[in-house]
Parts: C-alpha cells; sequence; structure tokens
C-alpha cells in the first residue's frame, strides 16, 4: 500500500483559496479518485465530484499537479510518487473545494444542441457498417447502424487548458464549439445547419480561439475540440467567400 | 391552499425519478443529496439498461418490470441510451441446456427475443469467443447513470422542485409521534437548517437504513456490493451475457469507448468503505476473456464498486433476494407518520418505482392526481443547469 | 441563449494566460505570439519617439544614429529581430490554421517555421554586426 502525501485546494465561493495536507494510504493499483475518496473519509467537508468511475460521466475533472485529467482513469503509477497536489479546474466558477459550478458551461452545451448519441461509424474490430439487425420494441427486426454515445464526455477539461478562456469568459469555449460542430455535421437540414454556423460565428466564437491547441492535448477522449473549430472557420471562410461571389 | 411539500433524501436514480413523479404530480418537491447527484450506486453501477433476460429463468417479477420499463424508457429518453441490443452466449453444453429455459422465460415475460447461430452471432459481435455454441438476442441497452438520473431531476426542476447537492440530512425532526422535516448540513456554507415539510421520502439507497436511524427508525436494508472491471477499449457492440444462471463476471456492457465487466456480490456493513478484494478484479478479468477472448490483451482503465440497496430477508443467498423494489410506509403497524422509504430495484426501474412511491405518497396526503411519467418525454439533462 | 452567460469565474488569476507550466506546445506558440506582439508594439511605439528626433533637428537625429550604431543598441536589435520572425513566422501558422488549412500539422508547421526563423535570425544577426 503505497503512502501519499496529498495537498489539496481547500476554498469556499467567499474564502481565499489554501490547501489542506493529508497522509493518505490507498492499494498499489489505485486511480487518483481512491486518493480523493481516501482524503474525504478523513475530511468529509472536503467537496468533490464524482459518479462513474469509469470516463463517462465526466464530473470528475480535476487537476493533479497543475494538468487537468479525468482522476477516475489515470492510475498512481502514472503520477510522481510521494505527494501530490490536487486542485479545481481553472477557468470555473468554485463552488467549494475540487467542486466547480458547471451551469454556465451546460447552458452552453444546451445552445450548441448536440445529441449525445450518433450512428457508430465503424465496428469493432475496425470495419465499416454493414447496419445490422437490431430489435425493435414490438419484437421486430430493423436493420440499423448501432448507435454510441458521443466520445465527448463534457468534463470541462478543455475549458481549464484553455488560455483564451483564461482571458475572457466570453468565449463559447473549446467544448461547446466541438458541439455546434457535431450538431452541424449530423444535421442535413440546411437552415439548421446556417444557424449553426451562425453561432460559432458570432462574437465570442470560433473567430475568438487563439489556436493554441491546449483543448485536443488536455483531452482525456480525443476529442479534438480544436480540429473541430477550425473545421467551422473553414466552412465559414467558404461561405463568405461564396457570398462575396454572389452565392 | 399551497400544495404539500415533500423532502426527498437522496438523488440517486430513485431519489431522481420520485422528485420528477411528484413534482409532475403538482407537489412541492425539495431533493437534498449529500454529494454530487447521482455520485453513489447509481453513478457507479453497471449502465445496463436490462430488457430483463437476465431474470427471465430466476425472478420473473423483476424481469417483466425490467421490460416494461425498458420500453417506456425508450420512449421518454430515447437521446441517452445507446440501443444495440444484447447477446446472452452459450460457450458449454449446460449452457445450451440452459437455452430451452431462457427462451421459455423471455416468452413468458413478454421479452422479445431471437435465436442466432454462432456464425451470425460473430457477424454481429466479431470479438465474440469463436467456440461459442449459440447466442439468443434481446432488446438490452446501456444508459449513463449520471445523465440518467439527472434527466430525471432537469424534468423535475422545470416542474418546480428544488433541488440540492452537497447538504446532507443528519437528522429528521419528529414531533407527536411524525416526522415533520429535516435538518441538513450544507456542506458549502457549513450551516445547518432545518427544512419543513409534510411528508420525507428516504431515498438514500444503501444509507436508508443510516437515514430512518436518524429518526429512530427502522430499515432493513442490506448493502451489498459489487465490482465493475473497465477495460481500456471498447470490445463489444451489443451488451454480452453469458446464457446461464446470474452469477460473477456474466455480463460485458459496452458503453462510449470502454467495455465494463461485472460483477460480483458481497455483503458490506458500511457503504462509505468497500474495500475492493484484489482477487475480484482477477475474476471479473478471467470471466471477462471467456466471453471476449480480446480482453486480455488491453489494459485495465478503471474499477469501481458500489453497494446495492437490497431489502433484507432472512436466510438467503445474497444473489437470491429479490431485485424488485420496496416502499415502505413507516406509519404501517402504527409506526411512524410522514416518512416513507423506498428502496432495492433497479436503475432500469426506477421510472416504475417512483409511480408506486407516488401513488403512495399522494393517498397518504389526501390528493388523488394519476401519475403521468409514463408518456412525458423528460427533459434533457443538460436543462438542469438552465 | 446568448454565447454570454453571467456566470463568472472570478476572480481570475492575472497573467494565467501567459502561464506554461504543465502545457504543450501550442500553448508556449501562443504566449511566445502574444509577448513578441506586445513587444513589438513597444518598439513601435520607441519607433515613432525616434523619428521624432527628425522634427527637432540635424543635431539630434547624428547623435540619435550615433548611438544606435552602439553595440548594446544592435544586440537590442537582434532581439528585435527575433521578435519579429518568430512573430511573423508563427503569425503565419496561425492564421494559416485560422483558414483551417494544416490543422492536423500545426506542431509539425510550427517548429518548422521556428527552425526556418534560427537560419533567419543567424543571417541577420551576422548582417546587423557586419554593415
Ligand atoms: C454493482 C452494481 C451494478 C448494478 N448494475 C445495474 C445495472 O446495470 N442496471 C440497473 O438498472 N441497475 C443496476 N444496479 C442497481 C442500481 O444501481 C441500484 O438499484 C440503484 O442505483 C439504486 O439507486 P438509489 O437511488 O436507490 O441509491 P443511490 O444511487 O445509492 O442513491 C442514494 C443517494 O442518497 C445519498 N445519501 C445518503 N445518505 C444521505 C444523507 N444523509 N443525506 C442526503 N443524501 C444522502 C447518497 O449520496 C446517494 O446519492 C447495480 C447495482 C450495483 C451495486
Ligand atoms: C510580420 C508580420 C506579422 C504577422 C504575420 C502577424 C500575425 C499576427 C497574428 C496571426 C496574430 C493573431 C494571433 C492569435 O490569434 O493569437 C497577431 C497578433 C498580434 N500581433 Fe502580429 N503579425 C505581424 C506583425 C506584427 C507587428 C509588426 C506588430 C507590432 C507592431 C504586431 C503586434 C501584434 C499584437 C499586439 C498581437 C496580439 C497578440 C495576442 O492577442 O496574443 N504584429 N499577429
Amino acid at each position: 500500500m503505497p503512502k501519499l502525501h496529498v495537498r489539496v485546494q481547500r476554498q469556499r465561493p467567499d474564502t481565499q483559496a489554501r490547501y489542506d495536507h493529508f497522509d493518505v494510504e490507498v492499494p498499489d493499483d489505485a486511480n487518483v479518485i481512491d486518493v480523493i475518496e481516501a482524503c474525504w473519509r478523513q475530511d468529509q467537508n472536503l467537496m468533490y465530484r464524482h459518479a462513474c468511475h469509469h470516463a463517462s460521466c465526466g464530473t470528475c475533472a480535476v487537476r493533479v499537479d497543475g494538468k487537468e485529467v479525468l482522476p477516475c482513469i489515470v492510475p498512481l503509477a502514472a503520477c510522481k510518487p510521494g505527494d501530490m497536489t490536487i486542485e479545481p479546474l481553472r477557468n470555473f466558477p468554485v463552488v467549494g473545494d475540487l467542486v466547480v459550478d458547471v451551469s454556465a458551461f451546460f447552458q452552453r452545451q444546451a445552445a450548441a444542441g448536440m445529441v449525445i448519441t450518433r450512428d457508430a461509424e465503424e465496428t469493432i474490430d475496425g470495419h465499416p457498417f454493414e447496419p445490422s439487425e437490431l430489435l425493435q420494441p414490438d419484437g421486430k427486426l430493423e436493420r440499423r447502424h448501432y448507435n454510441r454515445f458521443e466520445n465527448c464526455v463534457e468534463c470541462g477539461i478543455c475549458l481549464s487548458a484553455c488560455p483564451t478562456l483564461s482571458a475572457t469568459d466570453g468565449f463559447f469555449g473549446p467544448a461547446g464549439l466541438a458541439a455546434v460542430h457535431r450538431a452541424w455535421e449530423k444535421t442535413t437540414d440546411e437552415t439548421e445547419r446556417a444557424a449553426l454556423l451562425d453561432l460559432a460565428d458570432r462574437e465570442g466564437g470560433v473567430w475568438q480561439c487563439h489556436g493554441a491547441f491546449e483543448c485536443s492535448e488536455a483531452c482525456p477522449q480525443d476529442f479534438d475540440p480544436a480540429g473541430a473549430i477550425m473545421d467551422l472557420r473553414r466552412a465559414l471562410i467558404r461561405r463568405k467567400v461564396g457570398a462575396l461571389f454572389g452565392r | 391552499m399551497p400544495a404539500p411539500h415533500v423532502v426527498i433524501v437522496g438523488a440517486g436514480s430513485t431519489g431522481s425519478a420520485c422528485a420528477h413523479d411528484l413534482a409532475l404530480r403538482g407537489l412541492r418537491v425539495t431533493v437534498v443529496e449529500r454529494g454530487e447527484f447521482s455520485n453513489a450506486t447509481t453513478g457507479r453501477n453497471h449502465c445496463l439498461l436490462h430488457s430483463g433476460g437476465r431474470y427471465a429463468v430466476t425472478d420473473q417479477e423483476s424481469a417483466i418490470e425490467c421490460i416494461d420499463e425498458n420500453l417506456i424508457l425508450r420512449k421518454i429518453m430515447p437521446d441517452a441510451l445507446e440501443l444495440n441490443d444484447g447477446l446472452f452466449v452459450a460457450l458449454t453444453e449446460e449452457d445450451l441446456a440452459f437455452k430451452i429455459k431462457f427462451i421459455a422465460g423471455c416468452a413468458a415475460c413478454h421479452i422479445p427475443y431471437r435465436e442466432l447461430t454462432p456464425a451470425q452471432a460473430l457477424a454481429r459481435e466479431p470479438l465474440l469467443n469463436p467456440k461459442l455454441l449459440a447466442a439468443v438476442q434481446v432488446p438490452d441497452g446501456v444508459f449513463e447513470p449520471w445523465r440518467f438520473s439527472m434527466a430525471f431531476l432537469a424534468s423535475a426542476r422545470s416542474n418546480g422542485a428544488v433541488c440540492r447537492s452537497y447538504t446532507e440530512v443528519v437528522e429528521l425532526v419528529r414531533h407527536n409521534g411524525s416526522v415533520t422535516g429535516v435538518k441538513v448540513l450544507d456542506r458549502v456554507t457549513g450551516k445547518t437548517e432545518t427544512i419543513g415539510c409534510d411528508l420525507v421520502v428516504n431515498a438514500a439507497g444503501p444509507w436508508a437504513g443510516e437515514v430512518a436511524g436518524f429518526g429512530g427508525i427502522e430499515v432493513p436494508v442490506q448493502p451489498t456490493a459489487g465490482i465493475m472491471v473497465t477495460v481500456g477499449r471498447r470490445m463489444n457492440n451489443m451488451v454480452v451475457n453469458r446464457l446461464d444462471k446470474p452469477s460473477d463476471g456474466d455480463i460485458v456492457v459496452p458503453q462510449r469507448t470502454t467495455s465494463i465487466i461485472g460483477t460480483t456480490s458481497w455483503t458490506v456493513t458500511d457503504p462509505d468503505a468497500i474495500d475492493i478484494p484484489p482477487q475480484h478484479i482477477q475474476k471479473m478479468l478471467e470471466k471477462g476473456i471467456e466471453l471476449l477472448p480480446e480482453i486480455a490483451t488491453v489494459t485495465t482503465r478503471g474499477v469501481g464498486a458500489a453497494a446495492r440497496p437490497l431489502i433484507k430477508r432472512a436466510r438467503q443467498d445474497e444473489r437470491d433476494v429479490s431485485r424488485t423494489f420496496e416502499c415502505f410506509d413507516h406509519a404501517r403497524d402504527g409506526g411512524v407518520e410522514g416518512f416513507v422509504s423506498i428502496s432495492g430495484g433497479k436503475t432500469t426501474t426506477a421510472r416504475g418505482m417512483a409511480e408506486k412511491l407516488g401513488d403512495l405518497v399522494t393517498r397518504k396526503l389526501g390528493l388523488s392526481v394519476e401519475c403521468r411519467t409514463r408518456n412525458t418525454p423528460l427533459l434533457s439533462y443538460r436543462l438542469f443547469y438552465q | 441563449m446568448s454565447l454570454h452567460s453571467t456566470n463568472r469565474a472570478r476572480p481570475r488569476k492575472p497573467l494565467q494566460w501567459i502561464d506554461v507550466r504543465n502545457r504543450r506546445t501550442g500553448m508556449w506558440a501562443f504566449a511566445l505570439n502574444r509577448v513578441t506582439g506586445l513587444g513589438l508594439v513597444v518598439y513601435l511605439f520607441l519607433h515613432f519617439v525616434m523619428l521624432s528626433q527628425l522634427f527637432v533637428g540635424r543635431a539630434a537625429w547624428d547623435s540619435f544614429v550615433a548611438l544606435a550604431r552602439s553595440p548594446l543598441v544592435l544586440a537590442f536589435d537582434v532581439v528585435l529581430f527575433a521578435g519579429l520572425i518568430i512573430h511573423g513566422l508563427n503569425g503565419f501558422r496561425v492564421a494559416l490554421n485560422g483558414f483551417g488549412l494544416g490543422v492536423r500539422q500545426q506542431k509539425a508547421i510550427f517548429y518548422g517555421l521556428m527552425a526556418v526563423g534560427a537560419v533567419l535570425l543567424a543571417a541577420s544577426t551576422v548582417l546587423i554586426f557586419t554593415i
């Protein structure tokens, strides 16, 4: 059982941030979430978010030694031994300790309108799809593609990593713009597509990105929000140039 | 006269669905949850939207509840589910013998099913153990537990419910033999306050016994833990079950980019201190490899454990304890008024459980309002934050 | 729903946008670009101050030119050139990416352009001190 000295940022909305120190012992194969839980067992006033423990709900995101991670899937073996500093995400208002206020974030996600499931692009062994025969509620068979939850778990890590957001709250943010991109890719309805591009084109939209690509670097799910932003820019430029020539 | 006020303790799938049910019936609802919403059993469960197939032989009451709710959830939260069906796979001659009972069970519980040859099964699920002898397809699905609960809470909130996380019940307020409110500790402000109400619903899952105990009331909940092992790659399109009586490590649930192997079952005393026995992890991997041999080649991504809030009954093996839920009215047999506990069940059946609870609560409060959750589409979980 | 929300992450730590600890190439590129951009603005201002010496008269201008030839000021010119080269070349990459071009290759483009920049800077240093 490795012993660990943990510094955890403690804060309430009306107080200055400080660090509390915990000495914990966790199993060899523990993940960082188990370390946080061990601290909580010592002090139940410690506020942190968690639910699924397998990188699907996206609630637990924090900064470990300065880097944004989902602690539920980071093994201790991947961290430096002996001690660890745990802090809340940046660029979010702090509710308490490691808990940040995600309301503004989810309001933007809702505005972006991405549906969280999609058709699977390829089979498990990497082949292109043949629609499968799946059961309908009435027991009849229907040929359709398997569906998948989107890879983005809406954990907020990309917002914390984004240098633009550390300078302004006005920016829609990588996850939100990636969601706009996804929604735009998925729909074939031309008015809806135009409205989504308008959303991306507004102040605070894709043009406010400074292209540091930190969002895509930090994403625990390989979602590439920066790529999505640049893709939207290209679509917007095409539309604007097209408009110049009366198209 | 203002509508009666109900406080719900605990916002797992059960408490969240109850909040939606009661708010939709026009009651004033306050939900208090000591941590993040859905952080406990619900958040960490196996994510299987049961078709009922798993219980079609051993517990048909549960099986029927599951298929009924499965079909309702497809209508009311369609965009938050992965609906790829499930396969029950026979690997041995005993499994094959079980298939006859299984199919009879599905038919008895109106669970749609389809028999597949090994070749058909492998075409759908290329990483299955190629030695399989037969497979049966049923309408299993996958949910994402946190979003599942948040969809119910978002809908409850749009109907006026107040939902407070990081707010822990520390005492039940009693007056002349009935419960008249709860005393809560707000972890953000550090202050305690009393919330008065007409009725308290105890939906604290494996902590239901502890919460009832705050008012000197007894609830026979037996926390029974189970583990889930998540691997570093998605191995299956559909849910893959072993075609056999429910046992350890017999389901691999795919979700997003991962597959989750589960589960085991052992009794714990404190649901806050579940220490995972390392041999359980090993067992999950071994069992998972029997179904999907390629699991041997991938890394483990995470291990989690949660405790089922099962109802304690004398002299039974843990796995035989009924999975269906119970709603206790503590006023029965001259007990305490104003306090109702709801426990057991599954996330899949949360809406149905809430319907029963809503019927009981409205009856107790002298109201007659119908449950409408069956046909009311839920809001997106994101709208909780609106 | 507007893009702006009332919910703000205050108080902010000033200069967080320049904090490159634990960050990768893209953040370094962005921070460098911003610092050099601001540096160039400051220089532009100084440059105007200098040019305004022309209005003062020939003597003032001559003494300025003499100063400009001192090794210290020449060294400053190298820093200026470094800033201009880094900012200009990186700005070229940002503009490309902004058009949706070379997005997946952004790191390689950055390193490539910086290599070109290093060569340019070496050449210009030699020129500055020899002419
Ligand atoms: C290992 C495992 C796998 C499972 N897999 C599946 C599956 O695949 N599909 C399925 O449908 N079901 C599954 N289940 C069953 C399902 O998860 C549970 O039945 C369900 O989540 C119970 O929900 P709940 O709301 O009753 O309990 P919980 O989710 O535990 O909610 C109780 C809540 O009460 C809160 N609380 C406790 N004390 C207090 C207090 N004093 N004040 C305020 N709040 C308090 C807790 O924080 C908690 O959030 C599984 C269960 C387990 C254990
Ligand atoms: C050599 C040609 C130049 C090119 C190609 C160029 C390109 C760019 C680009 C693309 C940006 C946006 C960067 C981003 O989005 O983060 C930028 C920003 C900026 N540039 Fe330039 N630039 C050039 C010269 C200059 C000069 C001469 C000055 C000073 C007088 C200057 C000052 C600035 C400033 C202050 C910024 C804002 C920095 C920021 O917001 O991070 N640039 N430049």
